[in-house]
């Protein structure tokens, strides 16, 4: 017998759920009741504060997104630094959740969490997380700064899903939630449109 | 960019499947919706292509002919080729198509004359057979040498029980190879043909974040009855000869075939830059050509490494390590087009969305980095990997 439904199970659309809620905080920090629009014009956030969104693609409609008037540069500046933290605290649970899983399997009669390949792309995130926060820590934060600390989070979170095997892309798996926190640093953290050239081509 | 150079056939090849691929976006599209679209877009040339690839000549026909050519595409270069030049169009929609794929690599390995000619003769019947090729399991990945499925003797048959995951397609096939243990230890793996309609054979789709064409599955075996010669190679190869090295075999032959996937979406993810930012310049433009090399350098080394396993020469360290240089260049090229593309490129063009989330599938299928990393290390330390 086959089945071919692809209804996601209940705790990985709490998953969802929740992070649609932290999205809301980092809007909320920036914009008491409101949400605030990325510089390109869009914004993003859970389907409960946009209920006129447009559903966002590969969030099991748990967020919405809108067409607005970007935000001025404080509120942008605000969300910036809230959506970084909030992308830092995803990958921080990804890789712990990663090191939980790997001490639980075995390989040849050992754990997976021995194997030196294993521990040094754990620290590789780690690494990563542990320079990111600094940088979140320091004064005078730049649009600039938060888009090269957003490159650096997806590139470990590549690597941290490494970890994770064929799950990592599994709708249930950890792919889908740091695949949302890249689509929103895409939107909202961008550079602007690259520079161009007449008659390069 | 210049293309590899090519024997005469297969450019011959490659400029028809080329043709083919043209159309396959809008499907490609819909499939990623809903996985089971493709039940509706099998009138295409892509998809008979997908469906006779690999099958002997002998058993169809009408098979792929070009100008002076027949292909049945057992060679592993014309194999590549195609399946770069197919997902060049979209790679879910290549992988969503019915045909041999694995599973026939592997009765090819394992198969005696008569298994050969059972699976072969049903593939080559007018009616979309969809097959699967089942290794992976929940609790041990793809380690073929610690697979936990069972075969246990059942009077002149066997039982076959346990799970498999992540398997391309189960899900919608009529037919499978389903890799198991018979008895402890590497001698104790068996490869065993499955006909998903016997009963205690189920599988069901699981949702991915992208390749939502590659139908990705879950297999539970609850007591399925195998007949002996239902077991590969039962009666002609000694068990040295059997299980394990058809599960090596297939995966050595098919890492150039998946390397082939990921460089025809790379292909297509640059190309969609170019279309739509004609005019980089600087930084941006320089990033591009960057990655242009990069995927000419790595389409030259998997032909090149496809040609050798044609011409017999299997060299397992190369093979992981194409396979490993064409998955993370896919993903390095997605992520540069979602920045090349400028803000919110990922949420107002779908085409890239859509590939941005697919690049991501080459990292596990038929192994992980890390596995390849380590043949890799094994070729340095015998001094073959760059000799």
């Amino acid at each position: 017998m086959t089945t071919t439904d692809t209804t996601l199970p209940a705790p990985v659309l709490g998953w969802l759920e929740t992070f649609a809620g932290e999205l809301d905080d980092c809007h909320e920090q920036a914009a008491p009741g409101g949400t605030v629009p990325s510089p390109a014009g869009w914004t993003i956030a859970s389907v409960r504060r946009l209920p006129a969104g447009t559903p966002v693609p590969g969030t099991s409609d748990t967020l919405a997104a809108v067409r607005d008037e970007p935000a001025g540069d404080r509120a942008a500046q605000v969300f910036g630094d809230a959506l970084v933290r909030l992308h830092w605290r995803l990958l921080r649970d990804v890789l712990d959740g990663a090191v939980s899983r790997l001490d639980g399997r075995t390989s040849e009669g050992a754990p997976l969490l021995g194997r030196q390949l294993v521990r040094g792309t754990i620290a590789d995130v780690a690494l990563a997380l542990s320079e990111t926060r600094d940088l979140l820590g320091l004064p005078r934060p730049t649009a600039e700064r938060r888009r090269r600390i957003h490159r650096d989070l997806v590139a470990a979170g590549r690597t941290a899903l490494g970890l994770y095997g064929a799950s990592s892309f599994a709708a249930e798996g950890p792919g889908r939630l740091l695949y949302a926190a890249e689509l929103l640093g895409n939107t909202y953290l961008h550079a602007g449109e690259p520079e161009e050239g007449a008659g390069r081509e | 960019m210049s293309e590899p150079q090519l024997p005469r056939r297969t450019e011959v090849l490659r400029a028809h499947v080329r043709d083919a691929a043209a159309e396959l976006r809008d499907a490609g599209m819909e499939i990623d919706r809903d996985p089971t679209a493709i039940d509706r877009w099998l009138h295409l040339p892509a998809a008979g292509i997908m469906r006779l690839s690999t099958i002997p000549v002998e058993y169809l026909d009408a098979p792929l002919r070009i100008g002076e050519h027949t292909y049945d595409l057992r060679s592993c270069l014309e194999h590549t080729v195609t399946i770069e030049e197919l997902s060049y169009g979209d790679a879910g929609f290549m992988l969503a198509c019915p045909g041999p794929l694995m599973s026939g690599v592997a009765v090819d390995a394992l198969g005696d004359d008569k298994q050969r000619h059972a699976y072969y003769e049903q593939l080559s019947r007018p009616e979309a057979t969809w097959t699967f090729f089942g290794l992976t399991e929940p609790a041990k990945g793809s380690a073929a040498t610690e697979l936990e499925t069972a075969l246990t003797p059942d009077g002149d048959g066997f039982r076959l029980s346990g799970a498999k995951r992540y398997v391309g397609n189960a899900a919608f096939a009529r037919l499978g190879v389903v890799f198991c243990r018979r008895a402890p230890g590497p001698l104790g793996i068996e490869a065993v043909l499955v006909d998903t309609r016997d009963p205690g054979f189920r599988a069901e789709l699981i949702p991915t974040v992208g390749m939502r064409g590659a139908r990705i599955s879950a297999l539970t075996l609850d007591g399925v009855r195998i007949e002996r010669e239902q077991v590969l190679g039962y009666d002609t190869l000694r068990p040295s000869r059997r299980g394990l090295v058809g599960a090596i075999r297939t995966l050595q032959r098919f890492r150039p075939v998946l390397a082939g996937t990921a460089l025809g979406l790379t292909r297509a993810v640059l190309d969609h830059v170019r279309r739509e930012r004609p005019a980089l310049a600087g930084a941006a433009r320089a990033r591009l050509e960057d990655l242009r090399d990069r995927l000419e350098a790595t389409r030259r080394q998997n032909y090149d490494i496809a040609s050798a396993i044609d011409a017999g020469k299997v060299r397992s360290d190369r093979i992981a390590g194409v396979k490993t240089r064409a998955a993370e260049l896919a993903e390095r090229a997605t992520l540069a087009a979602a920045d090349l593309l400028g803000p919110a490129s990922l949420l107002e063009d779908p085409w890239l969305d859509k590939l941005y989330r697919d690049a991501r599938a080459f990292e596990f299928m038929e192994g992980t980095g890390h596995i390849q990393r380590l043949a890799v290390f094994q070729g340095v330390a015998k001094h073959t990997f760059l000799a």
